[in-house]
């Protein structure tokens, strides 16, 4: 796509180039000035991990008409004026008609001027989704957006803050935090429950002495810990990664920042690409990770934990239909004709499924026996789908499945078949029992553990590292999960436990959306069919490493039919490593599962 | 009974991630890291409670299973300085009284250096490692030794497995090589760190309530 995608920018006077990810952007930049060399200088990268100062001067770039081209991440996409911007692209799919627009909205913004964007799909059927969208523009079909409701984390981080900013009394911060929209429906006992979380760790009963990061001096809530004002000062904030590593030249300029599990991975000398520069590692020290030019050279680009957005309700909507469209043989406009040839072998080794259908694709291979569910409802609400279909399954028989879910549907993997005419006969996509059997497979899923992550890390409870922070925040550094783990064990009516799991319910799987889903699954006609490989639907399916698992049977049994995994990729990010070896040993850091995750 | 022959000697290993020395009646235990939780706590992090009480249910669990008349610790008895909280010392000394017949060895840890020696109410005898006991040496960090097979901890170690149908675990393990073997980490409340095992090793991780052999053979 690079030939249209330059051809596009040098149509018009200075141009924004929209990419989902931070290292799309910066593979791009390197793209784009590998084509056009001599326009160094007048194109720039703009995300969210840059140094502030770079994006200060790239933003003032655009205003003043002095870039050509940036490419940028949802870090432009709101708030900023930029005149000169005649051309807008989206590489990727937008995943919705709003954001579709709003990024449209960056060109043409003076009166009575037309905004334009033009779609740049990576893969086919990001074609479907571009022609979905177009429908959405055309219908004026705009998502709204839900409001948070109530996060614990994020007022336990707050109330220490305000601790912190000479004091506060319980009930006037009360009426102020009430006043919010957020917290407008805060419960008393939820308010309470705050207030000792951070007196004394618990609730009366179970206080820990030993523990408290605000106290009570004179009717006034302070910190009165150095310690704690000190960490919690370097940790405020509501938008958790991976532990960040600025990254800064020798002579001393800034870049930006990027995840520690990337430096780690380097060894003196590596090349990799960064702020569009491309630079040579020579080590870590003080929390920094110092580079120096590099030779134009290729090498690594960082990537960054960012939640991948799913397809909007709208968008899903929309595309559910151009797709049944394709199944009665009706391909309109250029994005589907180009679309045709793919989907003309999904209806050959398959089927494509009309809006009242839903589609089971059985597949099996040398990995297992693959179900394929496509209801085309976003990711999220298949991740809870998948949980669900698992969980349910497994009741049937002991059973163990691998899940993957993307936007169009999800896959179940199992070493035995899966019971799937019987699950369908007693109602596998019933809405009746949704929010139980949805609990329960929770339970038996790490999401409500990856949810935990970021409420973690907002409540304080687990910090990422400090400069010279030393040997005793060391010792106080423990995964996220390691603590999920801990709490459901030993604190099991813990509140932000129970916000992990309200949240995965509510905002992640979106438990009304997957309640209005099975309602129409389960009055869908189910068009099962058994393809002899993966179909164009499924393979994006197949390739997805990225898996949550549900099983009915014991851990021993489980582990009985499995193998030692001797890989090497594992050891060569340890470091040499073997009971053999003495003093490698006394110098690795000992890491706690799931730390660098 | 899951039995681990090494230097002539049979080795038990225990599912509560402890070994036992069938000859000489020995509970070998690696990283019990007493007081981190407590640790925690002092630092401003709201631990749960529960967790020494646990580990010493999971201790007492091994002892009956295999009535030993000593335990060897090899290192990181106490997590921190800042874990020996009075509570979690108060339940610890009693559990000890009521096991005053049993001998207890520590060899000093990496931990151990900055949290201090158990409190000698304990009456648990510390030793800087390496300490022979022919066929065996106990020590801390993972080592080799001219006078013996070497027995230690330190790595907290753990295995990742896989299996038909994508399915993985990653799990505390016994690390067999050579000349050492490395013992998984007691403590309730302790990380893993994925080991790199190699040709000829032999592997039994902890599942659940069992321990199992998963050397790739061939």
């Amino acid at each position: 796509m690079l030939p249209q995608v330059l051809e596009a920018i040098e149509e018009g006077e200075s141009a924004i180039v929209f990419t989902n990810t931070r290292s799309q952007t910066e593979i791009w930049y390197q793209a784009i000035l590998a084509a056009r060399p001599d326009w160094a200088g007048t194109i720039a990268l703009h995300h969210g991990s840059l140094d502030r100062a770079r994006r200060e001067w790239v933003e003032n770039g655009l205003r003043e008409g002095r870039l050509r081209c940036v490419i940028a991440t949802s870090s432009l996409d709101l708030g900023v004026d930029f005149s000169p911007v005649d051309r807008v692209l989206q590489v990727g799919s937008p995943k919705g008609v709003a954001r579709l627009l709003q990024r449209a909205g960056r060109s043409g913004h003076r009166p009575g001027a037309v905004s334009r964007v033009t779609c740049v799909p990576t893969n086919a059927l990001e074609l479907l989704e571009v022609a979905a969208a177009r429908d959405g523009v055309e219908q004026a079909a705009i998502e709204s957006r839900l409001p948070m409701e109530r996060p614990l984390d994020v007022l336990a981080q707050h109330v220490v803050t305000v601790a912190l900013g000479g004091g506060f009394r319980a009930s006037e911060l009360l009426d102020e935090v009430r006043s919010t929209r957020a917290y407008a429906e805060l419960q008393d006992d939820e308010w309470e429950w705050v207030l000792a979380f951070l007196t004394n760790g618990g609730d009366a009963l179970r206080a820990y002495p030993e523990y408290s990061r605000i106290a009570l001096v004179d009717g006034r809530y302070v910190v009165d810990k150095k310690e704690i004002a000190r960490r919690h000062r370097m940790s405020i904030g509501t938008i958790v990664g991976d532990a960040q590593i600025t990254v800064q030249y020798l002579r001393g300029t800034m870049l930006g920042t990027v995840e520690e599990s990337f430096i780690a991975r380097l060894k003196h000398g590596d090349r990799f690409v960064f702020a569009g520069t491309p630079l040579e590692f020579v080590r870590v020290r003080d929390m920094k990770a110092w580079v120096r030019r590099a030779p134009n050279t290729k090498g690594a680009i960082p990537r960054w934990q960012g939640s991948r957005l799913p397809l909007s309700r709208m968008l899903a909507e929309l595309l559910r239909r151009r797709l049944g469209e394709a199944g009665e043989g009706t391909y309109r406009g250029a994005e589907m004709e180009a679309l045709r040839p793919l989907l003309e072998v999904q209806r050959r080794w398959s089927h494509i499924p009309l809006p009242d259908e839903l589609l089971i694709e059985r597949v099996k291979t040398r990995e297992g026996w693959h179900l394929f569910v496509y209801p085309f409802e976003g990711r999220l609400v298949h991740e809870g789908l998948a949980a669900l279909c698992a969980y349910r399954l497994s009741r049937l028989a002991p059973i163990t499945f691998s899940m993957a879910s993307n936007d169009y549907g999800f896959e179940l993997l199992s070493a035995s078949e899966p019971p799937i005419e019987r699950a369908l006969d007693e109602g596998l996509f019933n809405p009746h029992g949704l929010l139980e059997d949805i609990n329960a497979a929770l339970n038996a899923t790490e999401m409500a553990k990856r949810q935990f992550r970021e409420l973690a890390r907002v409540a304080g409870l687990v910090f990422p590292g400090f400069p010279r922070s030393g040997k005793t925040a060391r010792q106080l550094q423990m995964s996220s999960g390691l603590f999920f783990d801990v709490l459901r064990r030993y604190d099991p009516a813990n509140l932000l436990l129970t916000q992990a799991s309200r949240e995965v319910l509510e905002r992640q799987l979106e438990s009304t959306r997957l309640g209005i889903t099975l309602q129409r699954l389960s009055v869908s006609t189910i068009a099962m069919t058994t393809p002899k490989r993966p179909t164009p639907l499924a393979f994006p399916l197949v390739v997805d490493r990225n898996r949550d698992k549900v099983s009915s049977e014991s851990l021993a049994d489980r582990v009985r039919r499995m193998q030692l995994a001797l890989e090497k990729a594992a050891g060569s990010v340890d470091g040499e490593q073997s009971p053999r070896s003495g003093s490698a040993q006394t110098a690795r850091r000992k890491r706690e599962k799931g730390a660098t995750t | 009974m899951v039995v681990a022959s090494v230097a002539g000697e049979e080795l038990q290993l225990l599912p509560e991630r402890a070994a036992f020395w069938t000859r000489e009646r020995t509970l070998l235990v690696a990283d019990p890291h007493f007081g981190k939780a407590a640790a925690f706590r002092a630092g401003g992090v709201p631990v749960p409670r529960g967790t020494t009480t646990e580990n010493l249910r999971r201790l007492d669990a091994a002892l009956r299973r295999t009535a030993a008349r000593r335990i060897v610790f090899l290192g990181d008895f106490l997590h921190a300085r800042e874990g020996r909280a009075p509570e979690t010392l108060r339940v610890l000394n009693q559990w000890r009284a009521t096991r005053a017949n049993i001998d207890m060895l520590l060899v000093r840890g990496n931990h151990d250096a900055r949290a201090g020696d158990p409190p000698t109410e304990l009456a648990i005898r510390c030793e800087t490692g390496p300490i022979t006991e022919s066929p065996f040496v106990f020590a801390h960090h993972p080592t080799t030794s001219s006078d013996g097979y070497v027995l230690c901890g330190h790595i907290h170690p753990g295995v990742r497995l896989h299996g038909a149908g994508r399915q993985f675990e990653h799990l505390p393990c016994f690390w067999f090589g050579p000349e050492t073997a490395v013992l998984p980490a007691f403590g309730e409340f302790t990380g893993l760190a994925g080991v790199d095992v190699r040709e000829g090793d032999r592997v039994w991780v902890v599942a659940g309530d069992e321990v199992i052999d998963v050397t790739t053979r061939g």
